[in-house]
Protein backbone atom coordinates (compact mmCIF):
# COMPACT_ATOMS: atom_id res chain seq x y z
CA UNK A 1 0.00 0.00 0.00
CA UNK A 2 2.31 2.38 0.97
CA UNK A 3 4.81 1.13 -2.11
CA UNK A 4 1.54 1.84 -4.55
CA UNK A 5 1.35 5.57 -2.94
CA UNK A 6 4.86 6.35 -3.32
CA UNK A 7 4.80 5.55 -6.89
CA UNK A 8 1.56 7.52 -7.42
CA UNK A 9 3.37 10.24 -5.51
CA UNK A 10 6.35 9.89 -8.21
CA UNK A 11 4.03 10.12 -10.82
CA UNK A 12 2.37 13.16 -9.78
CA UNK A 13 5.43 15.06 -9.14
CA UNK A 14 6.39 13.85 -12.91
CA UNK A 15 3.46 15.36 -13.70
CA UNK A 16 4.00 18.19 -12.39
CA UNK A 17 7.61 18.89 -13.70
CA UNK A 18 6.34 18.36 -16.90
CA UNK A 19 3.76 20.76 -16.75
CA UNK A 20 6.03 23.65 -15.65
CA UNK A 21 8.97 23.00 -18.34
CA UNK A 22 6.47 22.23 -20.86
CA UNK A 23 4.66 25.29 -19.70
CA UNK A 24 8.31 27.85 -20.00
CA UNK A 25 8.86 25.60 -23.13
CA UNK A 26 5.51 27.16 -24.58
CA UNK A 27 5.59 30.33 -23.66
CA UNK A 28 9.40 30.74 -24.78
CA UNK A 29 8.04 28.75 -28.43
CA UNK A 30 5.23 31.41 -28.67
CA UNK A 31 7.59 34.72 -27.87
CA UNK A 32 10.40 33.37 -30.68
CA UNK A 33 7.36 31.89 -33.48
CA UNK A 34 6.87 34.44 -35.94
CA UNK A 35 3.61 33.47 -35.57
CA UNK A 36 3.28 33.77 -32.13
CA UNK A 37 0.31 36.00 -30.03
CA UNK A 38 0.87 38.91 -28.29
CA UNK A 39 0.32 38.48 -24.84
CA UNK A 40 -0.67 41.75 -23.90
CA UNK A 41 -3.14 42.84 -26.98
CA UNK A 42 -6.71 43.05 -27.10
CA UNK A 43 -7.45 40.69 -29.87
CA UNK A 44 -11.20 41.34 -29.80
CA UNK A 45 -12.57 44.79 -29.37
CA UNK A 46 -15.64 44.93 -28.12
CA UNK A 47 -18.37 46.78 -30.55
CA UNK A 48 -21.81 46.15 -31.83
CA UNK A 49 -22.67 46.13 -36.21
CA UNK A 50 -25.55 47.86 -36.80
CA UNK A 51 -26.92 47.79 -40.51
CA UNK A 52 -27.69 51.63 -41.89
CA UNK A 53 -27.96 52.54 -45.32
CA UNK A 54 -25.15 53.63 -47.74
CA UNK A 55 -24.44 57.08 -47.85
CA UNK A 56 -24.58 59.16 -51.70
CA UNK A 57 -21.54 59.07 -53.08
CA UNK A 58 -20.03 61.66 -55.16
CA UNK A 59 -20.18 60.67 -58.97
CA UNK A 60 -16.68 61.47 -60.69
CA UNK A 61 -15.16 59.29 -63.47
CA UNK A 62 -12.76 56.62 -62.85
CA UNK A 63 -12.86 52.94 -61.87
CA UNK A 64 -13.74 52.40 -58.00
CA UNK A 65 -11.73 49.50 -57.03
CA UNK A 66 -8.80 51.15 -57.26
CA UNK A 67 -6.91 52.33 -54.80
CA UNK A 68 -4.51 54.78 -55.32
CA UNK A 69 -4.21 57.66 -53.14
CA UNK A 70 -5.92 60.66 -53.77
CA UNK A 71 -6.58 63.66 -52.45
CA UNK A 72 -9.80 63.67 -50.30
CA UNK A 73 -13.20 64.79 -51.83
CA UNK A 74 -15.71 66.23 -50.51
CA UNK A 75 -18.37 63.33 -49.35
CA UNK A 76 -21.78 64.40 -48.35
CA UNK A 77 -21.57 62.85 -44.61
CA UNK A 78 -22.93 59.10 -44.19
CA UNK A 79 -25.18 57.67 -41.84
CA UNK A 80 -23.02 58.09 -38.36
CA UNK A 81 -22.93 55.26 -35.67
CA UNK A 82 -24.94 56.73 -32.45
CA UNK A 83 -22.19 55.42 -30.41
CA UNK A 84 -18.47 55.05 -30.92
CA UNK A 85 -17.97 51.05 -31.05
CA UNK A 86 -20.74 50.67 -33.83
CA UNK A 87 -19.71 50.34 -37.38
CA UNK A 88 -22.37 50.79 -39.86
CA UNK A 89 -23.01 48.10 -42.24
CA UNK A 90 -23.43 47.72 -46.11
CA UNK A 91 -24.91 44.94 -47.85
CA UNK A 92 -24.22 43.16 -51.15
CA UNK A 93 -25.90 45.07 -53.58
CA UNK A 94 -24.78 48.52 -51.94
CA UNK A 95 -20.56 46.63 -51.87
CA UNK A 96 -21.36 45.97 -55.47
CA UNK A 97 -22.43 49.23 -56.62
CA UNK A 98 -19.51 50.47 -54.70
CA UNK A 99 -17.49 48.05 -57.14
CA UNK A 100 -19.15 48.51 -60.14
CA UNK A 101 -19.58 52.26 -60.06
CA UNK A 102 -17.18 53.32 -62.59
CA UNK A 103 -18.08 57.28 -61.56
CA UNK A 104 -15.84 57.62 -58.87
CA UNK A 105 -12.49 59.04 -58.91
CA UNK A 106 -9.05 56.52 -57.88
CA UNK A 107 -8.91 55.99 -54.42
CA UNK A 108 -12.00 57.56 -53.50
CA UNK A 109 -13.53 54.04 -52.24
CA UNK A 110 -10.87 51.33 -51.23
CA UNK A 111 -12.10 47.69 -50.47
CA UNK A 112 -10.15 46.58 -46.97
CA UNK A 113 -9.64 42.45 -46.77
CA UNK A 114 -9.46 42.14 -43.31
CA UNK A 115 -8.85 38.55 -43.51
CA UNK A 116 -5.63 36.26 -42.86
CA UNK A 117 -2.94 36.27 -45.61
CA UNK A 118 -3.76 32.75 -47.28
CA UNK A 119 -6.98 33.53 -47.06
CA UNK A 120 -6.50 36.36 -49.34
CA UNK A 121 -3.59 35.14 -51.72
CA UNK A 122 -6.43 32.06 -52.14
CA UNK A 123 -9.13 35.44 -53.55
CA UNK A 124 -9.62 38.61 -52.60
CA UNK A 125 -11.90 41.76 -53.80
CA UNK A 126 -9.80 42.88 -56.52
CA UNK A 127 -7.61 45.97 -55.38
CA UNK A 128 -8.46 45.25 -51.95
CA UNK A 129 -5.98 46.07 -49.61
CA UNK A 130 -4.88 43.55 -47.54
CA UNK A 131 -4.76 43.64 -43.25
CA UNK A 132 -5.38 41.30 -41.15
CA UNK A 133 -6.18 42.64 -38.12
CA UNK A 134 -4.41 40.40 -36.15
CA UNK A 135 -1.19 41.70 -37.43
CA UNK A 136 -1.74 45.19 -37.49
CA UNK A 137 1.88 46.43 -37.43
CA UNK A 138 2.70 44.18 -40.81
CA UNK A 139 0.10 46.57 -42.58
CA UNK A 140 -0.50 49.69 -41.09
CA UNK A 141 2.17 51.21 -43.57
CA UNK A 142 0.43 50.48 -46.49
CA UNK A 143 -3.12 50.89 -45.20
CA UNK A 144 -3.05 53.67 -43.46
CA UNK A 145 -1.96 56.32 -46.34
CA UNK A 146 -4.77 54.92 -48.13
CA UNK A 147 -7.18 55.17 -45.81
CA UNK A 148 -6.62 58.72 -44.91
CA UNK A 149 -7.13 59.94 -47.97
CA UNK A 150 -9.92 57.93 -48.92
CA UNK A 151 -13.66 58.54 -48.95
CA UNK A 152 -14.92 55.47 -48.06
CA UNK A 153 -13.75 52.72 -46.51
CA UNK A 154 -15.21 49.02 -47.06
CA UNK A 155 -14.22 46.61 -44.84
CA UNK A 156 -15.01 42.70 -45.58
CA UNK A 157 -14.12 39.52 -43.81
CA UNK A 158 -15.35 35.70 -45.04
CA UNK A 159 -18.97 36.65 -44.06
CA UNK A 160 -21.75 35.00 -41.78
CA UNK A 161 -20.29 35.24 -38.29
CA UNK A 162 -16.81 36.32 -39.26
CA UNK A 163 -15.59 39.40 -37.46
CA UNK A 164 -12.90 40.40 -38.20
CA UNK A 165 -14.04 43.18 -40.06
CA UNK A 166 -15.68 44.65 -37.06
CA UNK A 167 -11.80 44.22 -35.45
CA UNK A 168 -10.11 45.96 -38.12
CA UNK A 169 -12.62 48.59 -38.31
CA UNK A 170 -12.37 49.25 -34.60
CA UNK A 171 -8.77 49.24 -35.12
CA UNK A 172 -8.64 52.05 -37.17
CA UNK A 173 -10.98 54.16 -36.10
CA UNK A 174 -8.16 53.50 -33.00
CA UNK A 175 -5.61 55.24 -35.39
CA UNK A 176 -7.50 58.35 -35.93
CA UNK A 177 -9.07 57.06 -39.04
CA UNK A 178 -12.39 59.22 -38.92
CA UNK A 179 -15.50 56.26 -38.50
CA UNK A 180 -17.90 58.31 -40.61
CA UNK A 181 -16.44 57.04 -43.74
CA UNK A 182 -16.03 52.97 -42.29
CA UNK A 183 -18.00 50.23 -43.13
CA UNK A 184 -18.56 46.98 -43.23
CA UNK A 185 -19.37 44.84 -46.18
CA UNK A 186 -21.43 42.11 -43.69
CA UNK A 187 -22.09 39.90 -46.66
CA UNK A 188 -17.88 39.55 -47.11
CA UNK A 189 -15.90 37.09 -49.81
CA UNK A 190 -18.55 34.34 -49.15
CA UNK A 191 -21.30 36.46 -50.36
CA UNK A 192 -19.36 38.52 -53.14
CA UNK A 193 -18.43 35.13 -54.66
CA UNK A 194 -21.42 33.10 -54.31
CA UNK A 195 -23.40 36.22 -56.91
CA UNK A 196 -19.86 35.75 -58.90
CA UNK A 197 -18.29 38.38 -58.49
CA UNK A 198 -14.49 38.66 -59.69
CA UNK A 199 -11.97 38.06 -57.03
CA UNK A 200 -8.28 39.08 -57.28
CA UNK A 201 -5.95 35.91 -56.77
CA UNK A 202 -2.11 36.40 -55.06
CA UNK A 203 -0.72 39.69 -54.45
CA UNK A 204 -3.09 42.74 -54.74
CA UNK A 205 -3.26 44.18 -58.36
CA UNK A 206 -2.01 40.79 -59.56
CA UNK A 207 -3.68 40.93 -62.10
CA UNK A 208 -5.19 37.29 -62.08
CA UNK A 209 -9.11 37.63 -62.02
CA UNK A 210 -10.94 34.66 -61.74
CA UNK A 211 -14.88 34.42 -61.29
CA UNK A 212 -16.44 31.41 -59.01
CA UNK A 213 -18.83 28.63 -60.48
CA UNK A 214 -20.95 27.84 -57.81
CA UNK B 1 3.06 -30.94 -27.81
CA UNK B 2 3.40 -27.84 -26.78
CA UNK B 3 4.67 -25.05 -29.86
CA UNK B 4 8.81 -24.71 -29.48
CA UNK B 5 8.88 -21.36 -29.88
CA UNK B 6 6.04 -19.19 -29.27
CA UNK B 7 5.48 -15.68 -28.75
CA UNK B 8 5.17 -14.59 -25.22
CA UNK B 9 2.07 -13.16 -24.83
CA UNK B 10 4.11 -10.08 -22.70
CA UNK B 11 5.98 -9.30 -26.00
CA UNK B 12 3.34 -8.49 -27.87
CA UNK B 13 1.32 -6.36 -25.37
CA UNK B 14 4.54 -4.73 -25.17
CA UNK B 15 4.91 -4.17 -28.49
CA UNK B 16 1.01 -2.80 -28.88
CA UNK B 17 2.15 -0.54 -25.84
CA UNK B 18 5.16 0.93 -27.57
CA UNK B 19 2.85 1.67 -30.61
CA UNK B 20 0.47 2.94 -28.52
CA UNK B 21 3.15 5.59 -26.86
CA UNK B 22 3.71 6.35 -30.38
CA UNK B 23 0.09 7.27 -31.77
CA UNK B 24 -0.79 8.87 -29.08
CA UNK B 25 2.64 11.10 -28.97
CA UNK B 26 2.34 11.67 -32.61
CA UNK B 27 -1.84 12.76 -32.31
CA UNK B 28 -0.65 14.88 -29.88
CA UNK B 29 2.27 16.17 -31.40
CA UNK B 30 -0.19 17.03 -34.96
CA UNK B 31 -2.96 18.58 -32.85
CA UNK B 32 -0.33 21.11 -31.27
CA UNK B 33 1.70 21.92 -34.34
CA UNK B 34 -1.87 22.24 -36.47
CA UNK B 35 -2.98 24.90 -33.95
CA UNK B 36 0.98 26.50 -33.39
CA UNK B 37 0.50 26.82 -37.23
CA UNK B 38 -2.62 29.00 -36.98
CA UNK B 39 -2.83 30.34 -33.63
CA UNK B 40 -5.30 33.36 -34.13
CA UNK B 41 -7.44 30.75 -35.59
CA UNK B 42 -7.18 28.89 -32.22
CA UNK B 43 -7.38 31.93 -30.12
CA UNK B 44 -10.69 32.73 -32.15
CA UNK B 45 -11.82 29.47 -31.38
CA UNK B 46 -11.09 29.11 -28.19
CA UNK B 47 -13.02 32.39 -27.43
CA UNK B 48 -16.22 30.58 -28.25
CA UNK B 49 -15.89 28.78 -25.33
CA UNK B 50 -15.93 32.03 -22.60
CA UNK B 51 -13.66 30.54 -20.31
CA UNK B 52 -12.89 33.78 -19.58
CA UNK B 53 -13.14 37.52 -19.95
CA UNK B 54 -9.69 38.43 -19.69
CA UNK B 55 -7.51 39.33 -22.64
CA UNK B 56 -4.39 38.53 -21.13
CA UNK B 57 -5.24 35.12 -20.20
CA UNK B 58 -7.32 34.14 -23.29
CA UNK B 59 -3.98 34.93 -25.29
CA UNK B 60 -2.19 33.13 -22.82
CA UNK B 61 -3.81 30.05 -22.93
CA UNK B 62 -4.30 30.11 -26.85
CA UNK B 63 -0.66 31.00 -26.95
CA UNK B 64 1.16 28.33 -24.59
CA UNK B 65 -1.78 24.87 -25.71
CA UNK B 66 -0.18 24.01 -28.59
CA UNK B 67 3.24 24.43 -27.71
CA UNK B 68 2.31 22.44 -24.35
CA UNK B 69 0.89 19.84 -26.58
CA UNK B 70 3.73 19.87 -28.80
CA UNK B 71 5.71 19.29 -26.05
CA UNK B 72 3.92 16.25 -24.47
CA UNK B 73 3.91 14.81 -27.62
CA UNK B 74 7.79 14.74 -27.84
CA UNK B 75 8.01 13.65 -24.40
CA UNK B 76 5.97 10.60 -25.71
CA UNK B 77 7.65 9.99 -28.95
CA UNK B 78 11.21 9.69 -27.50
CA UNK B 79 9.92 8.07 -24.58
CA UNK B 80 11.16 10.52 -21.28
CA UNK B 81 8.83 10.27 -18.21
CA UNK B 82 5.95 8.91 -19.90
CA UNK B 83 3.86 8.28 -17.09
CA UNK B 84 3.88 11.87 -16.04
CA UNK B 85 3.12 13.17 -19.11
CA UNK B 86 0.36 10.40 -19.51
CA UNK B 87 -1.20 12.02 -16.04
CA UNK B 88 -1.02 15.50 -17.84
CA UNK B 89 -2.08 14.33 -20.95
CA UNK B 90 -5.04 12.33 -18.95
CA UNK B 91 -6.19 15.35 -17.01
CA UNK B 92 -5.72 17.80 -20.44
CA UNK B 93 -8.08 15.47 -22.69
CA UNK B 94 -10.23 14.98 -19.87
CA UNK B 95 -10.79 18.80 -19.46
CA UNK B 96 -10.85 19.20 -23.12
CA UNK B 97 -13.94 16.65 -23.54
CA UNK B 98 -15.92 18.28 -20.57
CA UNK B 99 -15.88 21.83 -23.01
CA UNK B 100 -16.78 20.46 -26.35
CA UNK B 101 -19.36 18.29 -24.93
CA UNK B 102 -20.54 21.56 -23.08
CA UNK B 103 -20.56 23.76 -26.26
CA UNK B 104 -21.84 20.58 -28.20
CA UNK B 105 -24.69 20.44 -25.99
CA UNK B 106 -25.21 24.53 -26.52
CA UNK B 107 -25.21 24.16 -30.10
CA UNK B 108 -27.21 21.20 -30.04
CA UNK B 109 -30.25 22.70 -28.32
CA UNK B 110 -29.80 26.26 -30.28
CA UNK B 111 -29.69 24.39 -33.70
CA UNK B 112 -32.54 22.18 -32.28
CA UNK B 113 -30.37 18.85 -34.29
CA UNK B 114 -30.04 15.71 -32.83
CA UNK B 115 -26.75 15.84 -30.31
CA UNK B 116 -24.76 13.63 -33.09
CA UNK B 117 -25.55 16.16 -35.95
CA UNK B 118 -23.50 18.72 -34.81
CA UNK B 119 -20.58 19.75 -36.32
CA UNK B 120 -18.39 22.69 -35.98
CA UNK B 121 -14.69 23.16 -34.93
CA UNK B 122 -13.76 22.88 -31.15
CA UNK B 123 -10.49 24.11 -31.95
CA UNK B 124 -9.12 20.68 -31.44
CA UNK B 125 -6.37 21.01 -33.90
CA UNK B 126 -8.23 18.40 -36.67
CA UNK B 127 -11.23 20.81 -38.01
CA UNK B 128 -14.76 20.65 -38.20
CA UNK B 129 -16.36 17.46 -37.43
CA UNK B 130 -18.96 15.95 -35.91
CA UNK B 131 -19.21 15.85 -32.26
CA UNK B 132 -19.89 12.21 -31.78
CA UNK B 133 -16.83 11.60 -33.89
CA UNK B 134 -14.51 13.82 -31.91
CA UNK B 135 -16.03 12.18 -28.45
CA UNK B 136 -15.20 9.12 -29.73
CA UNK B 137 -11.69 10.15 -30.53
CA UNK B 138 -11.34 11.68 -27.46
CA UNK B 139 -11.86 8.71 -25.65
CA UNK B 140 -9.93 7.00 -27.54
CA UNK B 141 -6.41 9.06 -26.55
CA UNK B 142 -7.76 9.13 -22.88
CA UNK B 143 -7.70 5.11 -22.76
CA UNK B 144 -4.18 5.19 -24.68
CA UNK B 145 -2.96 7.98 -21.90
CA UNK B 146 -4.65 5.75 -19.17
CA UNK B 147 -3.09 2.71 -20.47
CA UNK B 148 0.44 4.45 -20.52
CA UNK B 149 0.09 6.20 -16.82
CA UNK B 150 -0.81 2.47 -15.93
CA UNK B 151 2.66 1.68 -16.65
CA UNK B 152 2.79 0.50 -19.87
CA UNK B 153 5.11 1.49 -22.98
CA UNK B 154 8.56 1.21 -21.23
CA UNK B 155 10.24 -0.40 -24.22
CA UNK B 156 12.24 2.42 -26.59
CA UNK B 157 12.21 4.89 -23.70
CA UNK B 158 15.20 7.06 -23.76
CA UNK B 159 13.79 7.81 -19.71
CA UNK B 160 11.05 6.06 -19.04
CA UNK B 161 11.62 7.76 -15.72
CA UNK B 162 12.73 10.81 -14.41
CA UNK B 163 12.99 9.17 -10.93
CA UNK B 164 16.90 8.82 -10.42
CA UNK B 165 17.70 4.56 -11.85
CA UNK B 166 19.22 2.58 -9.14
CA UNK B 167 23.41 2.59 -8.50
CA UNK B 168 24.52 -0.91 -10.15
Amino acid sequence: MINRLRAAGRILLEAVLVAAVGAAFAFAANQVSPRGLVLARNYFPTGTNEAVRMPTIPVVPDNVASTNPAPAVAAPSPVSPTNTQEVPWIDGPQAMQLFHDSHLKPGAVIFIDARDEGRYQEGHVPGAYEFDPYHPEKYFPEVLPVCRTAEQIVIYCNGGDCDDSKTAALLLKEVGIPDQKIFIYGGGIAEWTSTHQPVETGARNSGTLKIAIQ
Amino acid sequence: MTNPDPIPKAAVVNLFTVLARWLLGATILYLGLNKALHPVDFLKLLRQYDLTPDALLLNSLAAALPWFEIFCGLLLLAGIAVRGTALTLTLLLASFTVLVLHRALLLGVAQNIPFCAVKFDCGCGAGEEFVCRKLLENLLLLVLSGWLLAGRGRQFSLRYSLKKPPAR
